[in-house]
Order: structure tokens, then sequence, then C-alpha cells
């Protein structure tokens, strides 16, 4: 049975007003190397069927693996019954009704088809090109995702993705690199690992800092972590609606740098690419900040509903399990600059400091977006326009929209950074920016020094 | 007052039916079977794991229902070394051929994995045993109805002028587990776990703060039963947080400098599990997860000798600990629960270990490998990791700060991969002056490097005021896990800390 027959049949045997059913398949190897040898291989194969049933205005939902005509019944019980321990709730919408979800990309079959002996080749490639102990993972899967529902709901999607992640580290150095496509050919484990040892070979001696204001250029890595913290409430209609996030009161305003352009976009096939989103509605790209305007924010079926005023779902539901975030960022996109390279920013910044990869990310004041959090793997002074010497980990505690208020520029060539977490269920998810660089990054304070 | 109506007597009947619950010996003879097949494919050691995870989730957002789940999974985990090389497969499907098709697989990864492998774990007693949380009252036996109604009644009692967002949850989960190895082990555990928490959230005139009980970021859990809840009394102190949250609207920002704080036992808890429970780790400090969650600094030859803070810091692992997320009969090698020092009277005694990081540190023997669920590999995790109690009560230790603050509730986190650098921000805070408690104060941070901050610990408030919480959030390894963890502390006083950003 595929998997939009195993959503089908979880929908007959349910009763109420409206059923919806969401299957999610997942086979995966993730080969984890750490000191240059796999310590923690993981194959997995997978198989979810999410029943949300509503009776009466009231909405439940019941989710197993069990995967046969016995298990279909006894969840379809269970959804119900978790649907009669609801009250009825006047601000749902309703499920989707059928609309065309659009044809994207994203699906590869040499990918999907790799074996497990194939996925430890390759983290052995990435592993036999590095001079310095390697940590990281190679890793593949195939994701299908499935949704039928009894307004005739009837989609499926199957993806892909690879990625390889390196970071090179010794007592005292450390550099890091990544490459994520849904094409494992468009991989190169070696490349990344070296990629990841040049970084760290710079590394050694690194110094502290004063804590302050300073300009900085930050890789792709950094800007994508910040970015997708900030966009957690920043540009999720639920922040929006409940009077909390950065977008409050603000909708409409140039708030960041005219340089400063900013979509989710499922649907480009550079990224990884997203035909409907967890409630049924198609994905399509969303202006979310135009030339430092913000324009939108993302809104699910649930949010737009609550809006009252004609708003309509942009096709950014989150899974079931995290509606409490309300929509949520999947896929967004930073458009490029006129920069060369990292070099060439950091030129233009002149003094100033060079972050490769960010840690550990904590929200500090989601209303002003003040996020705080630790630079790591490659952090360097910018003296005389040139990346120079490195320094320890940084922390920093920056409002972001106070990092975007004054950018010297963005690389041209956005590339993509791998943001799948790898929790639960598989859901390949990324952003695509360039490197940027900014008047204003905020160090308040000092950690370790690179290396293991 | 009455919240919504129940209708739902009727499906409850049919869900007692619809739940099917592990049936130990089938399961038991397809880990066996699992084992054979890794055996015969070349391992030279092996285990298996089923494992079935019921849970409920009830999440209710401005008087409305925004999540009501019911759900189960299942699956089995084999674990091989072939040749000195691990491997992990895992599936969902519960049958002979999926048990030995899934070790197989395993082997296959083991054997092709990069690296010269040379792996020794530490002897462990196998055991045939049974494990089982001791619960009053069974929270699978209570509604999905009775629970949102007492997340909505909780809501209810939040409400505040300036409150715009009120928010409660409550969970319980169900885990049966069977652990067969190559070495003869067979261990069967079923463990029970229930939490719930409150949020209000108020905003005016561009400020917006947030108030949660009994603790931040999705309540506190426990290993008990539905009892754990009640005795939680969300509606009881529901009044309270929406009051300080509106209240928090109007106060003035906390200043910084550097200053005495005295922290409540809820950051504590968190101070605790970042600050010492993740360097401590026994897997960090030899650095596999250096590429993702990170390293420690400290090293193995610091065991015995390194001084971590001052003389009234001790620190426990405990997997005995009654109500501990982190409690078990047995971890995921099979060894047995028990309680160690990790650092006592501000010495560092003890990492938190796995089989193999205590063969190769020849220290310890294990007990600290937990994996979430049938489809992730165990790894190095607390369990449950307590702060001892010292002397008197958080008035005492209030009483003696001239100059300073009290911080308390979790709002925000940082620790650098290191674990050296941190900085937290909580809730609320109150100014101290000379001895006392005076204005509140809000957007609080304090930051400060790891073995600095515990030397300047210089009170710990006694058993009365000590308090055990349980969170479900703890991530690492790739893929990534969530692991539930607890943490007893009590208030705690500190000298000279850093409040507020240096900029």
């Amino acid at each position: 049975m595929d998997a939009l027959e195993l959503a089908e049949l979880a929908v007959r045997a349910a009763e109420g007003d409206e059923v919806l059913a969401l299957v999610n398949r997942e086979s995966s190897g993730q080969a984890r190397f750490a000191g240059s040898e796999v310590h923690q291989p993981t194959l997995i194969e997978n198989e979810v069927i999410e029943l949300q049933i509503v009776r009466d205005g009231r909405l439940g939902l019941a989710a197993s693996n069990r995967i046969d005509e016995e298990a279909v019944k006894a969840l379809a019980a269970r959804a119900g019954e978790a649907a009669d321990s609801a009250p009825s709730d006047p601000s749902f919408p309703g499920f989707a009704t059928p609309s065309e979800a659009p044809l994207v990309e994203g699906y590869d079959e040499e990918t999907a088809g790799l074996a497990p002996e194939e996925q430890a080749r390759l983290a052995a490639a990435a592993i036999g090109a590095s001079s310095l102990d390697l940590y990281g993972y190679f890793t593949s899967g195939l994701t299908e995702l499935a949704m039928a529902s009894s307004n005739g709901i009837g989609l499926r999607q199957a993806m892909t993705d690879a990625s390889t992640l390196a970071l090179a580290a010794v007592d005292g150095a450390s550099g890091y690199a990544e490459q994520t496509s849904w094409r494992v050919s468009e991989i190169d484990p070696a490349g990344t690992a070296e990629r990841a040892v040049a970084t760290a070979e710079r590394t050694r001696g690194a110094h502290e800092l004063e804590p302050g204001s300073y300009a900085a250029v930050l890789e792709p890595y950094a800007i994508a972590e910040l970015l997708l913290y900030f966009g957690y409430d920043a540009f999720s209609a639920r922040g929006l609606l409940e009077e909390r996030s950065f977008a409050s009161g603000r909708m409409g305003d140039k708030v960041f740098d005219e340089r400063f352009s900013l979509a989710e976009d499922p649907i480009d096939p550079r990224g990884l690419p997203k035909a409907f989103d967890f409630e049924g509605t198609p994905k399509h790209r969303v202006e979310l900040v135009e030339q430092g305007v913000l324009t939108s924010v993302l809104w699910d079926r649930r949010t737009a509903y609550e809006a009252g005023n004609g708003q309509k779902s942009n096709g950014s539901a989150p899974p079931a399990s995290a509606r409490h975030w309300g929509p949520l960022p999947f896929a967004l996109s930073v458009a490029g600059g006129d920069a060369e390279s990292g070099e060439e920013l950091a030129e233009r910044v002149g003094d100033g400091i060079y972050v490769t990869r960010l840690h550990y990310l904590s929200i500090v004041n989601p209303r002003e977006g003040v996020i705080t959090g630790m630079t790591r793997d490659g952090t360097f002074r910018i003296r005389g326009g040139k990346i120079a010497d490195p320094l320890v980990n940084l922390r920093f505690t920056v409002a972001v929209p106070e990092l975007l208020a004054e950018l010297h520029g963005l690389t041209r060539e956005p590339v993509l950074v791998n943001e799948t977490s790898f929790y639960d269920e598989r859901y390949p998810t990324g952003v695509l920016t360039p490197a940027v660089a900014t008047a204003r990054f905020d160090v308040t304070g000092i950690g370790g020094g690179p290396g293991t | 007052m009455r919240v919504y109506q129940f209708r739902h007597q009727r499906a409850e009947t049919i869900v007692a039916a619809a739940f099917r619950p592990l049936v130990f010996p089938a399961v038991r003879e397809l880990c066996d079977e699992a084992v054979s097949a890794a055996l015969a494919a070349g391992a030279s050691y092996a285990d298996a794991r089923v494992v079935q995870r019921r849970s409920q989730s009830v999440a209710t957002r401005n008087r409305r229902v925004d999540r009501l789940d019911d759900v189960e999974s299942e699956g089995i985990g084999v674990r091989v070394l072939v040749e000195g090389a691990w491997g992990f497969a895992c599936d969902n499907g519960l049958s002979s051929e999926s048990a030995r098709a899934t070790a197989e697989r395993a082997s296959a990864f083991a054997r092709a994995a990069p690296g010269g492998h040379d792996r020794a774990l530490a002897p462990v007693e196998p055991v045939q045993a049974e494990y089982r949380t001791q619960v009053e009252q069974d929270p699978f036996t209570l509604s999905l109805a009775d629970k949102v109604e007492q997340c909505l009644r909780a809501e209810q009692a939040m409400q505040h002028d300036d409150v715009k967002v009120t928010a409660a949850f409550a969970r319980a989960m169900r885990e049966q587990k069977l652990f067969v190895s190559s070495d003869g082990a067979v261990i069967e555990q079923e463990v029970v776990e229930c939490g719930a928490g409150i949020d209000a959230m108020a905003a005016r005139e561009g400020i917006t703060q947030i108030r949660s009980y009994p603790s931040a970021h999705g309540g506190s859990s426990a290993q008990a039963g539905w009892e754990y809840v009640e005795s939680l009394g969300l509606e009881r102190e529901a009044p309270r947080v929406g009051e300080q949250a509106a209240a928090l609207l109007r106060a003035d920002a906390c200043p910084a400098g550097i200053m005495s704080v005295v922290i409540d036992a809820e950051q504590m808890q968190l101070q605790v599990h970042e600050s010492v429970g993740h360097p401590t780790e026994l897997d960090r400090v030899y650095g596999t997860e250096a590429a993702y969650a990170g390293t420690s600094f400290l090293k193995p030859h610091d065991l015995g000798s390194l001084r971590y803070g001052s003389e009234h810091m001790n620190v426990t692992a405990d997997s005995t600990t009654p109500g501990g997320l982190g409690t078990f009969g047995y971890d995921d090698e099979g060894v047995p629960a028990r309680r160690e020092p990790v650092v006592a009277g501000g010495v560092l005694r003890g990492f938190l270990t796995s089989r193999e990081t205590a063969a190769r540190i020849g220290n310890g023997a294990g007990g600290s490998m937990r994996a979430d669920g049938w489809s992730r590999m165990p790894l190095v995790r607390m369990t449950n990791l307590n702060l001892e109690p010292g002397e008197g009560s958080l008035e005492e230790l209030i009483a003696g700060v001239d100059e300073g603050v009290y911080l308390e509730t979790n709002k925000s986190w940082s620790i650098d991969d290191k674990r050296l650098n941190f900085q937290f921000g909580t809730q609320i805070a109150w100014e101290i002056k000379d001895g006392k408690l005076g204005r509140m104060l809000r957007d609080a941070t304090y930051t400060g490097r790891t073995p600095v901050f515990w030397a300047s610990l210089d009170g710990v408030a006694g058993r009365d005021a000590w308090a055990l919480g349980g969170l479900t959030n703890c991530g690492k390894g790739q893929p990534g896990q969530h692991a539930h963890v607890s943490h007893g502390a009590s208030p705690a006083r500190f000298r000279n800390v850093q409040v507020g950003f240096r900029s």
C-alpha cells in the first residue's frame, strides 16, 4: 500500500464531520562520526499515520506507527475519542478543500536508493579527506508525505535529502563546513571536509576580544541560524495576533536595510522543495521583507481565520505537534547581494569580526528580536579589510533588527544551509542565504577557545 | 464555573480496547531473534529493545483547545558491535522478519563504518529483572475531557486585563520496554510520566512579559501518575501567575552590574542541567558530540582533582530519585540504577558514563545510557542530577545580601559548546536591599563562566526548600534525541555575579 492509499484507508476508517489523515514515511541513514570514526550510526525505517477528526466543531488527533487494518481502526477510535473530549472550537476554520499543489522538484532517485554501505562510504570520503580529526555525519533519506481528507484532498510528495556536516577539530583549533542538497550527486563530502580543515588551521592561537559592538561578516551558516530563531516569532502570524512579536505594530514599516529582502520560498529548487503544508494548503513563495520593508508574515488556516479580515493561509501550517508555535518558516530565502565572497565583505567591513557559525541560540526578548548565543568553529578578527587573527568563542546578544538595519553588503550567491533537526519524524528543511556584513554585532562576553 | 460540556462517555469504552499494550513474552521472542541474527551476522555483542510509547498531550490557549493528541509509537531497535564498530538499525514493524532484517542491517552498517575501531565495554552483570513506576492514579484512566477541563480552569483563573495570552498544558506518557542483550540480560520496564504547566503572557505599550508555573518551557513532569498534576495546583497558582505577568509590564528593568544573586529552585535546576550535567557527560568529554551539542571544559584527568565550585557545591547523579524522570531500574545497556557523587565539596568526583566510556576512562560502570524510544541509539544522558540541599531557608539566603537581586523562573538560556560561558534570563526578579526583597524587576539576565560562578556559591537552602523539576526537551545526538531528565535543587546564593549584559 502506498502512502496515499494508507492515508485514504485511515480516512475511511474514521467517523466524523471532517477527517484529515497524514502519512509520513521515513527511510534514512545517518553515519555520524567523531574523532574520524563512526560512533552513532543509525538506520531508520518508520511510517506514521496521524488522523484528525472533527465532530460538532470539536477537533481531536491520534497518531500511530502500527500499520495494519486493525491498527487503523483503533487509531480512528482514539482520534474520535480525542475529538469528543474537546470543547467546540468556534475559531476552527475547518479542514482545507482541495486545491492544486505546485509541481516541485526535490526528489532524486539516486538519493532515495542510497544503500547503508554507500552512506558509510560517503562518510568515509569526508573522513579520508581531513588532515585533522573529523566530527560530523553523512546522512541521506527518503521522506514521503501523503495527505487525504473527507473534503477530497489527496496529496503526495516524495522528497529526498543528503547532507554532509564536517567539523575539523583538535585541541585549540576547529573549523566548520556543511553541504546539503536533495541530490546526493551534488554533495562533495571530501570537499566539505577540506573546507572545514582550511578554516580550522586558521584558528590556532585564538585570543580574547573586549566585549562591545563590532561590524561583522556572518557566513551563511551563522545568519541562517539567526534568521530562523528570529523568524519563529517575528514571521509567525500567531506572534503578530498575540502582540508579542517584532512584527506587531510594524507591518509595512521599513525596519531593515534596503539591501535586505527575505522570502519564505518552499518551491525554490535550490532549496528543499515542498508542495503543501501540514493543513494541505499549497505552498508558494511569500515575500516577508522587501528592500527592508516588513511586508508579510506566515499564515496558516487557523491564524488567518482568527485574524478575521479576509486573510488567507499562505501555506505555512506547521506539523500538528508544533501547532502551539503557529505558522513556522521552513524555507527562508535571503536575496543575494553584490559581493563576490566573504573576503570581499571583510574588505567592506574594514575593522570587525568574521563569524563562521553560531551555537545554542536563545530568544531573550521576542518583541525586540533580541537573541543571545555563541560563535564557534571559525571566529576571526577583521583588520584592514582582511580576515586576520583568530578569536575565542564570543557570546553575542543582538537585536536582530538592529543587526539588519545597516548592512555593508551580502554575497551574490545564496547557499543552502541545512536546518533539519533530525528529531522525531524526518522533515528536511533549510535556509537559502548569502553571507551578510553588518555594521553592528554586539559581543557581550567570551567563552572557551576553538577546538575539542 | 462550568467550562464546557462533556460528551465522551461512549467513546471511552471503545478507546479502552483501541490501545494494545505490549505482550512481553511475544516481544521477548522478537528480541531473541534479533540478537541471534546479529550474532550470526558477525556481531560480538548485540542488544535489542522493543519499545512502545503512548502519550497524551493537551494544550489550551486563550480558552480554546490548541492540541489534543493521543499518540502511540512502537518498534524495535537493534544495536550491534561488529569488529569493534557500532551499528544501529530500527524498524516500526514488530515481526520476526523485521527483527532479523533490522539486526542484519545494523550489522552491515557497522561492518561498512569507517575508522579504526577498538571498543571495550565495562562489565555488567546480566540480569532478568522488571521495573515499574508506582502510580496512585493511572493517567490513562482519566479521560482526555477531564484533562482538558483542568487546563481550561487553570486558564480561566489567570485572566487579567493586560494578559493577552493564557496557556495551559498537561501530558501523560506510558512507555513499555523490553531489553535483551547477547550477555544474557532480559529486562522489562514500564515507566509512567505526567506533567503540566501554565503560562500567562501580558502585553502593553510595546512591552511583552511572561510568567509560568511551575516552570517555563512546558511546565514540569515527574515519573508518577496523575496525582503529580493534581499536586501542582495549577488553578490555585494561576491568579498569581496572571497578576505577576501584568505587574511586570510596569516593573523597572533589572539594573546591570556585578552583585550578589539569590536564584530560585527552578532556575537552579536549569543551571545544574546546563553547567554541571552536560559538561560531566563523559562522551562529550571525549568529543563525540563536538559537531553538534559540543564538548566539555572538563578533561578525563580532572576526575578527583578539579575544583568545580565552592565547598557548598554537592551534586549527585541519582537514577533512584523518587519521581525523577531519570529514574529507572536499569539503563538502556542493562546497568542497574544507582546514586553517585558528581561533585562533592566542590571537587569533581564523577562523570556520567556508558559501558564504553567507563571502560575507556577505567572508572565507573556506566549507568547513564538512555535512548529516546525505539528509533534511537542510546547515548550518555543525564538521569536525575541533583544539587544536594544545604541549610536554612530562602529567607535566610536573602537576609545575607546587602544589595543584589532574587531571580525566579527561567526565561532564556544559552551556554557555549564547552559549557563555560553561560547567559540565563529569568521571567521575574526582585531587588534585594539590606537583606529584604524590594521592588519587582523585569528582563533580568545573568552571565558567567562555569567554574568561576560555582566558586562564588556561598549558600544553598535546606531540604525544606528543595524541589524536583522534570523537563522533557533535553536535546542531544544526530539524529536528535529528547531526554526526559529531572533535577532537584534548593534556592542558592552566589556572590559577584554579572547581572545584565556587558557591552
